[in-house]
């Protein structure tokens, strides 16, 4: 098991170099000018090669990410002028190891950029994640169920109903009915946990909820198809047979072979949403790594995206060697075998 | 019409019903079925996927209970009638004093649960005692069904052990508590032949050690000849030939029962003996056909006078032969037909033999 | 097209409009708002585009210029706070004593900075403050984004590619040749500049960029959020990029006869939805009641804004001007041009977009609050259009009819597409056969490329002080904008040496109003061309939460709600 996680982790941070050259290749080969649009209003063409130079755009995409390579293991200057560094040190910008690069834009590093948004987001996602598990999970059980009863069409329509309706409608309609017009819970914003955890908790409710609405609806109806598979096999039959109580049958034979699906799932969508959410962080405003992406792609800030892909990919490659070893320890023929 | 008397009996089907109401229609899989069965006998089931045998054997222990079916008649295990009882005292019965066993051992059983960890749960829910108790109890019923090292493999998961095995452990399972009835469902099909004919011994050893009952659903008429006292040929969700194992199986009156032994390979017997595959597939349970149920596929449906197997369904009436046998069938002579027709075909060197 | 979506250029504007206070509803001129001359209290402005820069020298788009203006960045002059039209584009002394003095043809500028004004550590503002400040821009590596007018007008040499030989304070390549054009003797501070610059005062009080900057406080990139105040307010902690700021007093400001500076602190809340800003006035709860912002309406609020709600929302003109233009390397026929002026059908482009609540049909590019505007004749019959002249001016063109054209615009948005069909309405009706192009990403790249194929194309424009010198010569002089590779801002590849005559005839006069009346006859000429259509004014519709007094949407704060005498009812 051991040598397995090394050999996924290696594979991993492979996979990590290449999106990073490819990230960057991308970014060059499409019809973004970010050179142009910072330049300003009315710019020479001598004003915009100035600009590209100054963004470091000049140089050819290997010799950039060769400099963004070399920034993580050894750290960067930005610019990285000698004759600046010596006659105005305080023009410099130290990016220390491991440097993801410098945004313009932000006029920040971008590991500090990441380390300052990366709390909102993973605050979010962990709260929107025990709400759609408990929700999801309880009224997918309890619409297996009632299979085909009122109970199960309603839990199954009304999920649908969310699952179908974009996020960004949800999400208004809670803020603006739930925060403003009714004024239950304060206007949505970041405290952090540190700070004071009920304020943690009210000001970020809102956005949890909307994107554990959106996650619910599916794991709804995912548990309550994993619940009836689970209930049509043979083992439950034995189960019965064998004289065990209905919940007996459900809490321990059925359930835990319905979960094993689930937790697959739910680990690769939280990975997913702790590399930010964006529609839901664009409308209540949560500076998140999702509103960090949206600030870099309207602002074409390369050295964000690029590091943002980083922190995103590790997630779900984090996530699915997670999974994996997961799986071993719920399922004894993985473990064994 | 039974071949025990009516002190020994432990079980007695009446006209057991178990239909599935369908969005097409009401699937009839089980259509009146009537059986008895004493205590320590052996009663074998067979007939052809569909026919309602397994149907009929899950409404013995009230596995319908909690779906859709409709389950009618009267199941009455020791003079009770099994369809009378709530879920709870039902529940109670199951692994206590009807136990089952399954055809496919693998799939039977958790895979995320150890063995030990099953068999002690069926100790265990009907017994007050520590899981500890329940541990022992399991060890050592495994060491009775015969796994080796039953102090260790109780241990175990389902996929470490081997396809017989895993029936030896669902047997173990089964007999927990001591049960007066085992049905066992296909017990040996999923397994290998040597396999096979081991789990048969064992089932048999263990009738007479524990004197329960068992009910053998099987579609393998080798198994029944080895295992039934009685057997009970069941098409298209009834009975169609019930009698004492040797009596079936040397004067069977029904050409389905003729389609069932002629299509068995004797392994012992000669190659001048042909294997002979039963025509068409079993009919829709859903709008089975009118008349006699198998006559769309009988080859001797023309020897019966007019239409009557396409219009009458025939009543079980007592075999030509006598005794307590009896067949669901319009043929007047079925035993002149099976003598001199049915049995050169598959059985040449048994012709002269036979009275 | 609301303007959230203008192009760069636009959004970047900084013009100073006369605004005319259009009120909703039944309330007239604002006079319905709540007024005070107390101090104290917290005013939030709730937005959504965050600032992209508070460096003077970099920041370049029209709310923040005007609120920086008020709040942290005096200039030597700035416009007054008033709701008169014309008043409110006439420079008042700020941080100088006067409003300057020019000699030498407008080439020559002369200021003299007041004694007693004092940056937020309570050093006095001196000349070389001024003089350092205006040396940042020409650090084009590091100041980047700014207005950078004055590398062009300023009296250094240049370099082959155009740009200054002169390189800023940090390298500092060629030194002598900036020391020579600003000059400093004591307080008073003199610009040199190659040509005339009649306008200079509306340049200054409508761009932070020739403000002063402390040395000291200066780090390059590293001081693009960074604010040192000299004016009523400074900022408190440091300025988040993402959520904003807010500023506090700064007890060292004094001697301001601009500035009432009513409330006690001022919060920038930046990265709202429009819907939710929205949202949030209209209920006009805790502390939104104090709240202001520069976010215009959604349509679909329309209904919503009746009764009380409808006294708090106000519509004015905004400084930004769309227009479509014909692209003179495909359409070369007059009358084709002609006939597609006469179809253009504004009206339902108007109403495609919002209505009257949105747009204001316009007479000319020149927004109607610079000085000198004139309606351009040539478009009088707009927005009706006449389809009948268009039909028989397409008839006499001697073209095959249908006359084919490709429509290329800034789409992919719902409303972008039903403005554009609208137009596709009109032409097609006169006789043209309109093929729907509509771009995103690539829109800028299409549209300046000179061997595009598009027959007309869209744009935006605001000017970046209440001068037409910067709307026609940035718009439709050939030879600072047609290159090989690109046509600069004249997307249509207009070339007229009629026109760029003209054009150095008005940069060699040192007079507004002269250079203004110049600007008319050109405009006509561009008219008479059909070097652009003009399509409409964008308005904007705002509201304002209950409790905000002297709310004014200022001539000089660009049409955004004006911080100069905005208070807090408590």
């Amino acid at each position: 098991m051991f040598a397995y996680i090394v050999r996924r982790t290696i594979s991993g941070l492979v996979l990590l170099v290449v999106m990073t050259l490819v990230t960057m290749m991308l970014f060059f080969s499409g019809p973004l000018h970010p050179e142009r649009h910072a330049c300003g209003k009315i710019c020479s063409p001598a004003q915009i090669a100035v600009t590209k130079k100054a963004f470091g755009y000049d140089k050819p995409v290997l010799v950039q990410w060769g400099q963004f390579m070399q920034g993580i293991v050894k750290g960067r200057n930005f610019p990285e002028d000698k004759k600046l560094e010596k006659d105005h040190p305080e023009l410099v910008v130290h990016c220390t190891a491991p440097c993801l690069g410098y945004s313009k834009y932000f006029t920040q590093n971008v590991t500090t950029l990441i380390k300052t948004s990366f709390p909102i987001s993973l605050s979010l996602a962990i709260v929107a994640f025990i709400l759609w598990i408990t929700g999801g999970v309880l009224f997918g059980v309890i619409a297996a169920l009632r299979k085909g009863t009122i109970i199960d069409r309603g839990i199954v329509g009304i999920s649908l109903i969310f699952y179908a309706f974009p996020t960004f409608f949800i999400g208004l309609f809670l803020y603006k009915f739930v925060s403003i017009k009714w004024q239950l819970v304060p206007t949505p914003e970041y405290i952090p946990f540190s700070q004071n955890p009920w304020s943690w908790l009210t000001g970020l409710i809102l956005p949890a909820l909307t994107l554990a609405l959106f996650f619910m609806a599916g794991y709804v109806r995912m548990t309550r198809a994993f619940v009836l598979e689970s209930m049509s096999e043979d083992y439950i039959r034995t189960a019965k047979a064998k004289g065990l109580p209905a919940r007996r049958i459900l809490t321990k034979h059925t359930m835990r072979a319905a979960f094993t699906p689930l937790v697959t799932m739910a680990g690769l969508d939280l990975a997913g949403l702790l590399g930010g959410a964006i529609i839901t962080e664009t409308v209540f405003n949560f500076n998140g790594l999702g509103g960090l992406a949206v600030a870099a792609a309207t602002n074409n800030d390369l050295p964000i995206l690029v590091g943002l892909v980083i922190v995103l990919a590790s997630f779900v490659i984090l996530a699915n060697i997670i999974v994996d070893v997961l799986y071993a320890v719920i399922d004894p023929r993985v473990r064994v075998g | 019409m039974t071949t025990t008397t009516n002190a020994d009996v432990l079980l007695s089907v009446r006209d057991l019903k178990v239909h599935f109401p369908t969005m097409d229609g009401i699937v009839k899989a089980t259509d009146g079925l009537s059986f008895d069965l004493a205590k320590g006998t052996t009663l074998g089931i067979v007939g052809e996927s569909g026919s309602g045998k397994s149907v009929s054997s899950s409404a013995i222990l009230g596995l319908h209970r909690g779906t859709n079916a409709i389950v009618s008649g009267e199941i009455l295990l020791d003079g009770e009638d099994l369809l009378q009882l709530n879920d709870e005292q039902m529940r109670r019965r199951r692994g206590q004093d009807v136990a089952m066993i399954f055809q496919d051992p693998l799939s039977a059983m958790h895979p995320y649960y150890t063995v030990g960890n099953q068999i002690g749960e069926a100790y265990l829910v009907h017994n007050d005692v520590s899981k500890k108790a329940a541990r022992t109890r399991s060890i050592e019923m495994l060491d009775r069904v015969g796994i080796p090292q039953p102090d260790r493999r109780v241990d175990d998961y389902p996929h470490q052990f081997s396809g017989g095995m895993r029936q030896r452990a669902m047997i173990a399972m089964a007999l927990m508590n001591d049960p007066g009835l085992l049905i066992a469902d296909e017990p040996t099909t999923a397994l290998d032949v040597t396999v096979q004919a081991q789990i048969l011994d064992l089932l048999q050893d263990l009738q007479r050690e524990f004197n329960s009952a068992i009910i053998i659903i099987t579609h393998d008429l080798g198994v029944v000849a080895e295992m039934a006292d009685d057997v009970l040929v069941m098409y298209a969700g009834r009975a169609v030939e019930y009698g004492p194992c040797k009596e079936i199986l040397t004067h069977p009156e029904m050409p389905y029962t003729w389609g069932l032994l002629s299509s068995v390979p004797d392994v012992q017997g000669d190659t001048d003996a042909r294997l002979i595959p039963i025509p068409g597939s079993p009919p829709s349970l859903l709008s089975p056909p009118k008349g006699c149920a198998f006559h769309p596929r009988c080859v001797h449906r023309d020897k019966v006078p007019g239409d009557l197997c396409f219009t009458e369904l025939p009543d079980l009436t007592p075999a030509r032969s006598g005794g307590s046998h009896v067949k669901r069938c319009h043929l007047p002579n079925p035993d002149e037909v099976y003598r001199v027709e049915v049995l050169p075909e598959i059985a040449p060197d048994l012709v002269e033999e036979t009275p | 097209m609301a303007s959230y979506r203008k192009p760069i250029a636009a959004i970047a504007a900084a013009a100073v409009v006369s605004v005319t206070l259009v009120a909703c509803g039944s309330s007239s001129d604002g006079g319905k708002g709540k007024t005070t001359d107390a101090k104290g209290g917290t005013l939030y402005y709730l937005t959504k585009r965050p600032a992209e820069h508070l460096d003077p020298q970099r920041m370049y788009i029209g709310r923040d210029l005007a609120d920086m203006n008020r709040l942290v960045y005096r200039q030597l002059v700035s416009f007054p706070v008033t709701t008169d039209k014309a008043a409110a584009v006439v420079p008042q002394a700020d941080l100088a004593t006067d409003t300057g003095t020019s000699s030498n043809d407008g080439k020559t500028w002369k200021f003299t900075i007041k004694d007693d004004v004092k940056w937020q550590d309570g050093k006095a503002i001196t000349c070389e403050d001024f003089k350092y400040g205006a040396s940042r821009t020409f650090a084009t590596d590091v100041i980047i984004g700014g207005p950078n007018y004055i590398l062009g007008f300023l009296d250094v040499p240049k370099g082959k590619d155009g740009l200054p030989l002169y390189d800023g304070p940090y390298k500092n390549d060629n030194a002598a040749d900036f020391d020579k054009a600003i000059t400093c003797d004591g307080n008073t501070i003199t610009y040199n500049f190659s040509k005339p610059f009649p306008d200079f005062p509306l340049a200054i009080a409508s761009l932070n960029s020739f403000g002063p900057y402390r040395k000291d406080q200066d780090q390059g990139d590293k001081s693009n959020y960074a604010v040192f105040s000299n004016g009523p307010y400074k900022l408190e902690g440091t300025w988040d990029v993402a959520k904003g700021g807010t500023f506090v007093r700064n007890p060292e400001w004094s001697d301001d006869n601009i500035r009432k500076a009513l409330p006690d602190k001022i919060v920038f809340e930046q990265g709202l939805t429009n819907e939710i800003i929205a949202d949030r006035l209209i209920a006009d709860v805790g502390q939104d009641k104090t709240a202001i912002t520069d976010r215009a309406i959604p349509p679909a609020y329309y209904t919503q804004i009746t009764g009380a709600v409808a006294d708090r929302a106000t519509l004015t003109e905004s400084p930004f001007v769309d227009y479509v233009l014909p692209n003179f390397n495909k359409m070369k026929n007059p009358k084709v041009r002609e006939a597609l002026k006469l179809s253009t059908n504004i009206n339902g482009w108007i109403t495609a977009g919002g209505g009257d609540k949105a747009y204001k049909p316009a007479q000319s590019i020149v927004n109607p609050a610079l000085v000198g505007y004139k309606p351009n004749p040539n478009f009088s019959m707009l927005p009706a259009g006449d389809l009948a002249a268009a039909k028989q001016a397409l008839k006499d063109s001697g073209e095959k009819l249908p006359y084919p054209i490709k429509f290329t615009y800034s789409g992919g948005t719902p409303t972008s597409d039903k403005q554009a069909a609208a137009l596709k309405d009109g032409w097609d009706a006169a006789g043209f056969k309109v093929t729907l192009n509509p771009l995103t990403d690539t829109y800028y790249d299409i549209v300046q490329d000179p061997t595009a194929d598009f027959d007309v194309t869209w744009g935006g424009w605001g000017a970046d002080w209440p001068s037409i010198a910067t709307v026609i010569p940035p718009l439709f002089d050939s030879r600072i904008n047609l290159t090989a590779k690109s046509n600069g801002q004249d997307y249509g590849n207009y070339k007229s040496d009629t026109v760029n005559s003209m054009i150095d005839e008005a940069a060699q006069m040192g007079d507004v109003n002269d250079q203004a009346a110049k600007y008319a006859e050109i405009d006509d000429q561009l008219g008479k061309d059909v070097a652009y259509i003009p399509l409409e004014i964008t308005l904007f519709y705002f509201l304002h939460g209950s409790d905000v007094a002297n709310y004014i949407s200022s001539p000089a704060s660009n049409g955004y709600p004006e911080l100069g005498g905005i208070g807090v009812k408590q």
